[in-house]
């Protein structure tokens, strides 16, 4: 159908074109493919956090590995797919133009899916950068860099045949997604591959998480938010046959939340060592975020105005409305957790996975539900299946997601409670960690029910979505009629911002400035001044088996359960040892802080207990601490230490500026069969065989041995 | 039913007809609603806030993190030092209290929920040395001695300081539990130190 107001005085010869819908249909199946498996995963590890048995003895299913394929899984692949489905519908027809080319189309298709292939055929193999949501290696990296490269090219293509002067608010929105994760991906990704599946980022320490955490709260907005965002202002106007509510709200939402949202990203890093200026930037942008945000919220949920009987029977609009309320709720929490007062509390804690998930299930998965609700029997030309079965869906959804949401709540206010708990004595009250762990299992449980419904009302959308599709009927495309772009749709009195609309590429240009602002600033000054981290002579680099040690921690993701740095607060001090310094992580390719304590830190672990304590540990937790839920790494006693990828390891780091000698790298071998030794000859005087020499838990032990050591029996900091 | 035709025709409200815009993007319309006051007085706050507390703690010289934490440190510590010398030093007579006031059966309890795993059943030792023979290494096989390795620990070795991990009634209990693994021989790890005789 042709726009109604064609000027009759408008001349040309009149094209006709259809839409490529098919590509939709594939991404809207991937879509539900890969959600039922993210959900799948992730209540797997919520399981395996309230029992740890279901960690299931085996390497490729413990927690630290399924826990990095549960989130790319969920975002990567679902809300991924998710996007280019909805993308690729609504972009031709507001631009009334097919996509540029079907031939792209079908190799971004393809080559999306193989990406997530390579994800759960690496991740659980423990190949991983140990970055969070950035854990692919390197060769899956230049693979997304080429397939988002496939995506713009047919996007921007699109909008250059477009037959509608004036982009929407929705593609504003998409265009700042496309090249905002452009940026982000390639310069967190920066790498050094040691081989095929092992690399080491660019960047360490200070610098390396400043850099991964602008990337990981920009990955929260601009591949859960912006694009999502985008499709709210095209399904929900379509659902609801309503006008959107205000286009002066959209110009000023779009703007400040593009240009204020990547400034946030230090607020994952509060109270750490990382430049203080920096950090107050990351809350206070944080805080100024809290409207922009809101914008989004008011603008669709105000376009519901006058109909809302029709979302209580309509399951998409329930679906969608009820998706911008959590985003509203997620978006209010987010700048309140960036108060550092606040901060303090909730970081490390469960909290936060709470917060994540009103984020994604709340307005990821119940957006995606309601575009689905409606995209589904259009794409097909049929009804819905059953309205029944989408109702029973969202109460699942919503009551499993409330359980999920105040149980993270409690356990993570209750446990943050007892870690900071002192007595008069100057003492803390739980001076051993697992009593603030036991007491928040019962929490766990009831987040693993809660997911359990989640995914329940997945299954059953599946179920309802494929009987609708069933039923359909599969017509030839529709064809549709329009005079090609002219004159006569220049709107020369028009405001500025509605002449930027009819100038796309000065938009994302625009675009693209308004993020390297606040990019720049807060990321330039770690790359060049001397003086962001004061070196510490007491530190060095890690010795070649420490370093091998290093990286089987990455490999079975300990980070994921374990932060390394201590914050500057009496009772972290008082617990862990000095508060860390900058210095120490300056060899620290890639940083380690981690985001979520379920165990202790280990910043300061190195000589806390002998050799045979983490000996025993590792090999089954319960034995020397009752009641933990660390999983068990028995394979780490049998799996033999690759001595001769050492001297690469090493090269690679000296390459990156760690300052090992030629020397060390021509005896990285050596040295590390040595210290090696020491260790097992230790153990043995407890009865260890010493064939454990050759084995992987030695490197681990020896890792674990020396974190913190140079530091924290230096003078350096001392009161 | 084929695409793009609408069923129903686009719901306006009354009250808004005039904010209608000439905007049509796939029958997607678009109205004017001015800017909600609280939308912009809250964001004009949160701006101002946020300028203000930048300038005061980056600029202006607030304290800093750091600074703030030695102030809390600083009473955490006074609070420590004042502990220890008020606990730190054994009490004949609290012990003896302590013992009559079924130390032992308590003191087991705080064994093995503390001591366990490094001292194993019965002091027989594991990665803690055997607590049953003659030879000592820091303690000297007293009350004394043992409240003192107990409380204030051998941390470079292994030993945790327990005066600041348990309370002070525990440390006392564990003593004199441990108190009766004296010459008991059981086998386990090797003795180590030198020889205290009683
Ligand atoms: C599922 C979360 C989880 C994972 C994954 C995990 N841990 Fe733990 N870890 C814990 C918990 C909980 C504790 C506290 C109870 C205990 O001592 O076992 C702990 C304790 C520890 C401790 C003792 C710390 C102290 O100060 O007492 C060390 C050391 C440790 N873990 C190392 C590791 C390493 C190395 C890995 C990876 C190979 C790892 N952990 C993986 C949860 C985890
Ligand atoms: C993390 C392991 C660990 C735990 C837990 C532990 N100890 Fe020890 N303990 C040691 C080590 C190691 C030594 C030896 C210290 C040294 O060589 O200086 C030791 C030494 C001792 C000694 C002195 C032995 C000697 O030969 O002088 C006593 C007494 C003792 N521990 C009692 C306790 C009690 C009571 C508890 C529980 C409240 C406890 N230990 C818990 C590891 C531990």
């Amino acid at each position: 159908m042709s726009s109604p107001k064609i000027p009759t005085a408008r001349s040309g010869r009149v094209e006709s074109f259809s839409y490529d819908d098919e590509i939709v249909k594939l991404f809207v199946i991937a879509t539900m493919i890969w959600g039922v498996i993210a959900l799948l995963l992730g209540v797997t590890i919520a399981f395996q956090l309230a029992d740890w048995r279901v960690n299931l003895g085996l390497p490729w299913t413990t927690f630290g590995r399924l826990r990095p394929l549960h989130t790319n899984a969920a975002i990567f692949a679902f809300c991924g797919n998710a996007i280019f489905a909805g993308v690729y519908y609504s972009h031709q027809r507001l631009l009334r133009a097919r996509l540029f080319n079907d031939v792209l189309s079908r190799i971004h298709f393809w080559g999306w899916q193989l990406i997530i292939v390579s994800a759960a055929l690496t991740l659980p193999f423990g190949i991983t950068t140990g970055k969070e949501y950035a854990e692919l290696e390197w060769p899956i990296d230049i693979a997304i860099t080429l397939i988002w490269v496939i995506f713009a090219v047919n996007f921007f293509g699109t909008i250059v045949r477009r037959r509608e002067r004036h982009i929407y608010v929705a593609i504003w929105f998409y265009i700042a997604t496309i090249i905002t994760v452009a940026v982000l991906h390639i310069v967190n990704s920066l790498e050094i591959p040691v081989s095929l599946f092992k690399s080491y980022s660019l960047y360490a320490g200070v610098q390396d998480a400043l850099v991964q955490w602008w990337y990981g709260h920009n990955a929260v907005a601009f591949f859960l938010t912006t694009p999502f965002l985008g499709l709210m202002y095209y399904f929900i106007p379509k659902a609801a046959n309503r006008p959107v509510y205000s286009y002066r709200l959209s110009i000023i939402h779009f703007w400040s939340l593009v240009f204020i949202y990547i400034w946030a990203g230090p607020h994952h890093l509060l109270y750490t060592t990382l430049p203080e200026w920096a950090q107050t930037l990351g809350m206070v942008f944080s805080i100024m975020l809290w409207m922009p945000s809101w914008g989004g919220m008011i603008n669709g949920l105000m376009t519901l105005r006058g109909v809302w009987d029709k979302v209580r029977t309509e399951p998409s609009l329930r679906f969608m409305a009820t998706a911008l309320t959590f985003y509203g709720m997620a978006t209010f929490e987010g700048p309140l957790l960036s108060i550092k007062s606040v901060n303090a509390i909730a970081h490390f804690t469960d909290w936060i996975p709470g917060h994540v998930h009103s984020g994604t299930i709340g307005w990821n998965y119940m957006l995606i539900a309601g575009i689905f609700f409606y995209l589904v029997p259009k794409l097909w030309d049929t009804e819905l299946h059953s309205k029944k079965m989408a109702h029973q869906q969202f109460w699942l959804a919503t009551i499993g997601l409330v359980l999920y949401i105040i149980s993270m709540w409690v356990a993570g206010v209750t446990q943050s409670l007892m870690w900071r708990a002192m007595d008069d004595a100057g003492n803390l009250v739980y001076p051993n960690f697992i009593e603030t762990v036991v007491k928040i299992v019962p929490m766990y449980w009831i987040r693993a029910v809660g997911g359990t419904m989640i995914l329940i009302s997945f299954i059953l959308m599946m179920i309802n979505l494929y009987k609708t599709a069933k039923a359909g009927k599969k017509l030839a495309p529709v064809v549709y009629e329009s005079l090609p772009l002219d004159d006569s749709s220049l709107e020369p009195h028009a405001s500025v911002h509605r002449k930027l609309e009819g100038w796309p590429m000065i938009f994302a240009v625009l675009s693209l400035i308004a993020i390297l602002v606040g990019s720049g600033i807060e990321i330039i000054p770690s790359l060049v001044a001397d003086k962001y981290v004061v070196k510490v002579s007491t530190v060095k680099p890690y010795s070649p088996l420490e370093l091998y040690g290093r990286d089987i921690y990455i490999k079975e993701g300990c980070y994921l359960c374990h932060s390394q740095t201590v914050r500057p607060m009496a009772h972290e001090v008082v617990r862990y040892g000095k508060a860390s310094n900058a210095a120490e992580f300056v060899y620290d390719h890639p940083f380690q802080w981690g985001s979520k304590r379920t165990g202790p830190d280990l910043a300061r672990i190195g000589g806390k207990y002998p050799n045979m304590w983490h000996y025993k540990h590792f090999y089954d937790p319960r034995e020397v601490t009752q009641g933990s839920l660390m999983p068990q790494y028995t394979w780490l006693f049998n799996s033999k230490i690759d001595y001769k990828t050492l001297p690469k390891k090493l090269s690679v780091m000296k390459q990156l500026g760690v300052p090992y000698s030629e020397s060390e790298i021509t005896n990285a071998v050596a040295m590390a069969q040595a210290q090696a030794k020491t260790i097992s000859d230790d153990l043995a005087q407890s009865g260890v065989p010493v064939k454990v020499a050759e084995m992987d838990i030695i490197a681990l032990i020896a890792y674990m041995q020396r974190l913190g050591v140079d530091y924290g029996s230096s003078q350096e900091g001392e009161e | 039913m084929s695409q793009g035709e609408e069923k129903e025709k686009l719901h306006v409200e009354e009250d808004e007809k005039h904010l209608l815009l000439d905007h049509n993007y796939d029958n997607i319309h678009e109205l004017n609603h001015p800017l909600p006051s609280w939308w912009n007085a809250i964001f004009l706050v949160s701006v101002i806030y946020g300028t203000a507390y930048f300038f005061y703690y980056q600029v202006f010289g607030g304290p800093t993190l750091k600074e703030e934490f030695h102030t809390e440190y600083g009473r955490v510590l006074a609070a420590q030092t004042e502990f220890k010398k008020l606990n730190g030093v054994f009490s004949q007579s609290f012990y003896d209290g302590i013992v009559k006031n079924d130390g032992v059966k308590k003191g087991e309890e705080v064994y093995e929920l503390n001591c366990m795993p490094c001292h194993m059943e019965n002091g027989k030792g594991d990665v803690g040395p055997n607590l049953t023979d003659k030879h000592w290494i820091v303690a000297k096989g007293n009350p004394d001695s043992i409240h003192h390795v107990v409380f204030h620990g051998s941390e470079a070795n292994g030993m945790p300081a327990w005066g600041e991990l348990i309370k002070k009634d525990e440390v006392y209990q564990a003593v004199a539990y441990v108190m009766t693994f004296r010459n008991t021989f059981v086998k386990g790890k090797e003795p180590q130190g030198e020889i205290v005789e009683d």
